[in-house]
């Protein structure tokens, strides 16, 4: 513009030469901006990195498949805050007991009054799905990276599938019928129908196997942080339990017992939950190098009357005389004759400091209560009770005095109440899967009916969603 | 707050038009030699005035003579004629005056306002100005005359009341808080979506929000850069409201468009001005709390109705801890304090015929009601300079402005802690005048003073704006504009705000902060071309816009310092952790263009088109058209009413058209991670940022107003009435999604729409007018309706909660309170769904809406002789939370409302609060949160305000030799009358200093 004002100052009196540069100015100005037609083009900020990009390198690849594992670790029903399924299903059982307002959403689960609104359900169901979502994007980005190396490539789609593996199996139990989620496609996965549960379990055990192909054997991590073959082992011994596939849970759980190379029992049982664990197979990494867990602070409380959750007297109760377990993973709060119970697994609150305790997700003992059942579901009763004593000897406790399938597979139940309580809903899936859930919590819990068994979907889901529904029954 | 140079705003804007306009003529001619002496020539001088004192710029010339003058800066001319000749003097606004000469040697007079030619004022439409008269659009004005008067250091609070349809709240009463503003109603369903676009002197001024909520925690928002501006430098200000004045900033005209035009230098001798102003601020109304009898009776019925006998040992008020014959008014105690206010301004201004320029400086400090030294300082320089070439062709002119503030405030607001304390609570110091702790048993309030919110803030806005005639009517130019502002704030939360005895050390000692970095440049070329197509007068402009905005900004909090003294190193701090980064670029292009063509000034046709591009969209959607039809006819004009006595003026005008919006954040449309702060095993995590979808586009607002315009006995009355309807499609919000899908939501155009209609009225009567004698007053009125015609899928957003299809926006869902229960003396609700319990959102179904009804303002200018009267009312009709009824749990250790003595006692009573509980029935506890959280939680908050007194007293010349001088007392605030029982019905900040009262007494000086 400058330079042309000059020209123009350049060319005065001179009316024509005027008249032929105000046209050019026009055409100046329009041509200035058609040939800045990309001037609004951006580069992408430094604060973001283009999907593409950031499986192109290891660092930022690792990155994104950490933060699947922190998310689950911090946000949704796997988390050990107070919002997930370890405080709230253990309510929605007959572990804990409600000392909150009864206005907040934790009362639902304590009264099993659950409705379709339920702000906690919609956080669940969402937050898996995001955490899948998250997943899915790792799988199809090291898939498309040109410049990953082979081992990372395995290493990152093997964890990718273990993680949509166990989100998926959880929102199963919780739900029942499901969508299975395999794709970053919103289009695809916004109309998505629910899959029935024996295609789910199978889609379940085919990311399994996958995942224990492509992991090493070895962890990546010192800690146990990032899951190696075995930890997809231990969840597959999992998955096949509660499907019913008992051979194969068995051979699962031997797989993971077997290889005594990397874990070995632990009989102190103030050392169970500790960091360094080595009947440990997997745990989450703490937020911050100083850190305890979140489990701590949900459960631990130190004067009565709890302001959130305490064990219930039945849970209290269900420990036999001298059992160890429960002199030391329960403690009692007493103010004046009344006494309170908390889990005791872990000893510290997340913020107490120094660090000791990681949230322990899978541990060897549960490898022996599944072997033991699957053994005793297929009638190999001896092998069956070999496995529980081990667990009832640790504890202090004699050899088990069952003897019918049916006493050995009660006592198994009885164990692994008292064994895995508090611990991510053990106790609740346990009733079901023992068709237990009725007789057990009928009496217990007043508004307590059958088809409380599954939880209500996300009302938002089914107004979103055209194919999601119908309702879970009795909501 | 007195001005710098100028104090009469309408007629120094027309001064320089008068320059740029009218009298370059006269002037070149005025440097011809004049004919050879004719007889009896001889030196005439005077002054001229108005009714508000002198006035400069007005034309002085000779009946028939091609000689002439103007007036100076203080009204005076000096023009050599014969003692037979006819002085002529003329200025827009104001009806001519023929006065002759007779002999004399001075001959000064006052012109009287014309009300017709104020029709004849030029209104700054940003690309272009326009005449009053001819004007298509809607576009509410003020001047610096308007703002002079008010004792106030922020732009928006200097508009408040006077604007019909912009209403203006103030979120706090602390020192450089901020104010929000909503010009014709929410449009965007996102809360952050609704800014209007400012312009500076022709550069856009970003008002995005700076800072963090943790880092300025005494503040109810984040801090708003419109503090930067500084009123006292404002010339005038519009705000473009309809389609036809804003289309032509198209994508960001959706809001409204605010323009700053600040003042300039003036053609003539060197002129200085100062004025210096003092003042007190202080809160203006507290709220009634219980005194300590009524307090303790409470405390003593709550644990009687609680069956507790013996008082717990924590409760220190009432069971023997604490003298329980004190009695301390806490909110007098806390921020009754007077705040001392100063405010200093000096300007130098002059030029030549060519060159003209002007140099202010401003110099405010405003202390605290807080006992305890804070303050909100700030200091402005401004500068501009105009050149032109002696053939008036070629242009240059440049404005810049450079402000620094440095706000120094504690980190925690006090109000909230005024109205809990006990009132029996002890002395705040001890004997040694410590912090007084009695014994452990009181949490001292002023321990929040240890902790500090401090910000410091520098801000540049510079315009260099060329230009060249190429032809009589053909006008080339381009303006260049850039920004800059740099800012730092940071909130403290040392060790030393708890008790000492609790052993919390430094290591316990928080800093959050946040440095903010943005700038800006924008270049502007156009040609303007105003030819004469046959009778119809034309005006062309053509333009393109291209601008670029920087934003960087880092959100850190630090904790754990070996001493507390250390607490501004981060270095010291055993954690910091990152709370945010960005670092952004907005780029913005755009092609915008008007005709307007007049015929026989009667009829008028305005059309106005941008075509804009902005890189907060994807490619194939960045680029869209926005454009508006505007029409006036001035019927008054017409043959049939041309000579009408009464009808002086006639115009109907109507405009429709689309304008846009692009407020979503930047990058939206990218396919990215971003880091997630999660830290696994040493690595922190990085997170998909969104869906990937890049076919979303621009947000759209089809705005449509028909207005009429009528003036009556010479526009003594002159009214306008407005009525619009503007409607937002396209909403740039989430569309939601269901969880499988990975995302709740989508950034996506939503098909959603969102109506505000409305009518504005504006009327200005000169009730009085004579020599000695003026009286004046507008009145603005505006009520509108804001609705939500249609969201799809509503229920399952997260927005299902806070809208319902049919209702305005700013709604709250909200349980409906049934009364008291006569036997159990517990608050009662409707249980909607009848199941039994209370619970939302079920039971939440009764819709408050917290727009206001109406709202306006009546301002009055009285003046009687050298004496100036000036004071504004505003009004609010509007409902607002119940905060005397909800400020806790009656009976628990916390003071309330005497409102709450009329409480339930006994079965059958009836009463308006609910019985006491010391906290122990915690089904009354309940039922108080859900009363906050009823339609009984809502109250009528409507109130008229005297926003503004001014009062002036200009001195006679004869006492100060050649100095005009001014004495003046302003108020801001200074009552309101309203049956709300909280702090300020204004206001709906909850625990947050009220606006203060502001009382300045000043003087200012021109010489």
């Amino acid at each position: 513009m400058i330079i042309n004002n000059f020209l123009i100052r350049y060319c005065t009196e001179n009316a024509r030469v005027y008249r032929i540069l105000s046209a050019l100015a026009l055409l100046f100005i329009v041509f200035w901006l058609n040939s800045c037609s990309d001037f609004t083009e951006i580069d992408t900020p430094v604060s973001q990195l283009n999907t593409a990009a950031v499986f192109e390198e290891k660092n930022t690849a690792y990155s994104a498949m950490a933060n699947v594992f922190a998310q689950m670790r911090d946000n949704g029903m796997l988390t050990g805050k107070t919002t997930g399924i370890q405080k709230e299903m253990g309510l929605y059982a007959d572990e804990l007991t409600w000392y909150g307002n009864s206005a907040q959403s934790s009362a639902n689960f304590f009264t099993n009054t659950l409705i379709p609104t339920h702000p906690t359900l919609a956080t669940w169901w969402n937050n898996s799905y995001s955490q899948i979502y998250a997943a899915n994007a790792v799988i199809e980005g090291v898939a498309a990276s040109t410049k990953l190396l082979q081992a990372d490539k395995e290493q990152l789609t093997g964890e990718a599938k273990f993680a949509r593996a166990f989100l998926h199996f959880y929102v199963l139990q919780l739900w029942g019928n499901v969508p299975y989620i395999t794709g970053t496609d919103y289009t695809y996965n916004s109309m998505v129908k629910r899959l029935p549960t024996a295609e789910v379990y199978a889609k379940i055990i085919e990311d399994l196997e996958s995942a224990i192909k492509l992991l090493p054997e070895e962890y990546i991590s010192q800690t146990r942080v990032r899951p190696n073959s075995y930890v997809a082992q231990a969840l597959l011994a999992r998955v096949y339990l509660y499907a019913g596939m008992w051979p194969e849970a068995a051979n699962s759980a031997s797989a993971v017992l077997n290889k005594t190379d990397i874990y070995t029992w632990v009989t102190e049982l103030n050392a169970v939950f500790l960091k360094g664990s080595s009947a440990t197979i997997w745990q989450y990494a703490p937020r911050t190098p100083t850190r305890n867990t979140d489990e701590g602070t949900t459960y631990i409380f130190n004067g009565g009357p709890p302001n959130s959750v305490a064990l219930t007297n039945s849970l209290v109760n269900a420990f036999e005389a001298n059992d160890q377990r429960k002199a030391k993973w329960i403690r009692s709060i007493s103010k004046g004759s009344i006494t309170w119970y908390h889990a005791y697994k872990y000893k510290k609150t997340g913020s107490n400091s120094p660090q000791v305790e990681f949230s322990i997700v899978l541990r060897l003992a549960e490898m022996y209560l599944i072997r033991s059942e699957a053994r005793a579901r297929q009638g190999e009763l001896s092998n069956a009770k070999d496995d529980l004593n081990l667990i009832r000897n640790t504890a202090g406790l004699g050899n088990t005095s069952a003897v019918t399938q049916d006493e050995i597979l009660a006592a198994i139940l009885h164990e692994r109440q008292v064994e895995l309580f508090s611990e991510f809903g053990h106790r609740f899936f346990d009733l079901r899967r023992f068709d237990a859930l009725d007789r057990t919590l009928s009496g217990v819990k007043a508004d307590w009916n059958n088809t409380d068994n599954l939880l209500p979907l996300p009302q938002t889901e089914l107004n979103l969603n055209p194919n999601i529904g119908p309702q879970n029954p009795g909501y | 707050m007195k001005n710098i140079s100028l104090n009469k705003g309408i007629r120094a804007m027309l001064y320089s038009l008068i320059i740029g306009l009218f009298l370059t003529p006269l002037l070149v001619m005025a440097r011809i030699p004049l004919p050879k002496s004719i007889s009896q020539q001889q030196n005439i001088t005077g002054t001229v005035r108005d009714s508000q004192g002198v006035l400069p710029g007005v034309t002085v010339s000779i009946q028939g003579k091609s000689i002439g003058t103007i007036t100076d800066y203080q009204g005076k001319y000096s023009i050599t004629a014969t003692a037979t000749d006819v002085l002529v003097f003329s200025f827009v606004g104001y009806s001519t005056l023929n006065i002759p000469i007779a002999g004399r040697t001075v001959v000064s007079l006052q012109l009287q306002e014309d009300a017709t030619n104020l029709q004849e004022v030029k209104v700054n439409a940003g690309y272009y100005s326009v005449k009053e008269s001819e004007r298509t659009g809607s576009i509410s004005r003020i001047t610096s005359k308007d703002i002079e008067t008010q004792p106030v250091t922020n732009v928006l609070a200097a508009m408040q009341g006077r604007m019909a349809g912009v209403n203006i709240t103030q979120q706090t009463g602390t020192g450089g808080g901020g104010f929000n503003i909503q010009i014709r109603g929410q449009n965007s369903v996102r809360r952050g979506g609704n800014s209007p676009l400012y312009i500076i002197d022709g550069v856009p001024y970003s008002s995005e929000e700076i800072g963090n909520g943790m880092s300025m925690s005494v503040m109810s928002m984040n801090t708003n850069p419109l503090n930067n501006i500084n009123p006292i430098d404002i010339e005038s200000l519009e705000v473009l409201k309809d389609a036809d004045a804003t289309a032509i900033y198209g994508s960001r005209g959706a809001n409204g468009v605010v323009l700053i035009t600040t003042k300039k230098g003036k053609k003539g001798k060197t002129r200085f001005s100062a004025s210096v102003a003092q003042g007190t601020g202080s809160v203006p109304h507290f709220m009634k709390m219980m005194n300590t009898e009524q307090y303790l009776a409470m405390r003593a019925e709550a644990f009687a109705n609680d069956g507790i006998t013996e008082y717990p040992e924590s409760a220190y008020d009432i069971n023997g801890t604490w003298d329980q014959t004190r009695s301390t008014n806490w909110q007098k105690e806390l921020m009754g304090g007077t705040s001392k206010i100063t405010n200093i301004n000096g300007s130098i201004s002059g030029g030549s015929e060519e060159t003209q320029f002007m140099l202010s400086g401003t110099y405010g400090k405003e202390t605290t009601v807080l006992p305890g030294d804070f303050g909100y300082n700030r200091a402005n320089v401004r500068s501009s300079i105009n050149h032109a070439s002696a053939d008036q062709r070629f242009k240059i002119s440049f404005t810049g402005g450079y402000g620094i503030q440095n706000n120094d405030q504690p980190s925690t607001d006090l109000t909230t802690e005024a109205w809990r304390l006990a009132p029996n609570a002890p002395a705040l110091y001890d004997a040694e005048g410590n912090l007084n702790w009695e014994n452990n048993t009181f949490e001292n309030p002023l321990r929040y003073l240890k902790g500090l919110s401090k910000s410091k803030t520098h801000d540049l806005v510079a315009n260099t704006a060329l230009s060249y005639n190429l032809l009589e009517n053909i006008e080339i130019k381009s303006s260049f504009g850039y920004t800059d502002l740099n800012h730092h704030e940071s909130s403290t939360f040392p060790s030393t705000m708890y008790n000492p005895s609790l052993g919390i050390g430094s290591e316990t000692s928080r800093i959050f902060y946040t440095d903010t970095k943005r700038n800006s440049w924008i270049i502007e070329p156009q040609l303007n071309w105003k030819p004469t197509l046959g009778v119809v007068k034309t005006e062309l402009l053509i333009g393109s816009a291209f601008q670029s905005q920087n934003n960087t900004s880092l959100s850190v909090q630090s904790s754990g310092f070996s001493s507390n003294s250390m607490i501004y190193n981060p270095a010291a701090a055993t954690n910091t952790s990152i709370l945010g980064f960005d670092e952004s670029v907005y780029k913005y292009q755009s092609f915008f263009g008007r005709a307007n063509f007049n015929l026989k000034e009667r009829y008028i046709i305005n059309l106005t088109g941008r075509r804009d591009g902005s890189s907060r969209f994807g490619a194939g959607k960045r680029f869209g058209w926005f454009g508006a039809v505007g029409a006036a006819w001035l019927f008054s004009r017409e043959k049939l009413l041309q000579d009408n006595t009464v009808l002086s003026f006639g115009k109907l005008r109507a405009s429709y058209g689309t304008t846009g919006n692009d407020q979503i954040g930047n990058y939206q449309f990218l396919n990215t991670y971003t880091p997630s702060n999660a830290n696994y095993d040493g690595v922190m995590g990085l997170v998909p940022s969104r869906l990937y979808n890049s076919s979303f586009g621009w947000e759209t607002n089809k705005k449509l107003e028909v207005a009429i315009e009528t003036g009556f006995l010479k526009d003594r009355i002159f009214l306008t009435a407005a009525w619009y309807r503007n409607r937002s499609s396209d909403q740039l919000v989430g569309i939601p999604l269901p969880g499988t899908a990975g995302f709740t939501e989508i950034q996506s155009n939503l098909n959603a729409s969102v109506e505000n209609r409305g009518v504005e009225l504006t009327l200005h009567t000169l009730n009085v007018k004579t020599t000695d004698f003026n009286w004046s007053t507008t009145i603005n009125f505006a009520a509108s309706k804001n609705k939500l015609r249609s969201f799809p899928d509503l229920e399952s957003s997260t927005y299902s909660n806070s809208y319902v299809i049919g209702q305005p926006l700013n709604i709250v869902k909200v349980y409906h309170y049934t009364g008291i229960d006569p036997e159990t003396g517990i608050y009662n609700f409707e249980d909607v769904n009848g199941d039994g319990i209370l619970t939302e959102p079920e039971d939440k179904q009764i819709v408050k809406d917290l727009n206001p009804a109406y709202f306006g303002g009546i301002q009055n200018t009285v003046r009687f002789q050298r004496w100036q009267f000036d004071f504004l009312f505003s009004f609010v009709k509007q409902q607002n939370y119940n905060v005397p009824r909800t400020l806790g749990v009656a009976g628990t250790m916390n003071n309330q409302s005497v409102a709450i003595v009329d409480r339930w006692q006994s079965p059958g009573d009836v009463a308006s609060s609910q019985l006491y509980t010391s906290g122990a029935n915690g089904t009354a506890e309940n039922a108080l949160y859900q009363y906050a959280a009823s339609d009984a939680g809502i109250t009528d908050a409507s109130f008229i305000k005297l926003k503004n007194v001014s009062i002036s007293y200009e001195f006679s010349e004869r006492w100060l030799k050649n100095v005009n001088c001014k004495a003046t007392v302003e108020g801001q605030n200074v009552f309101t009358i309203t049956g709300y029982k909280g702090a300020d019905p204004e206001f709906a900040g909850y625990g947050f200093l009220p606006p203060l009262r502001i009382i300045t007494v000043g003087l200012q000086f021109n010489f």
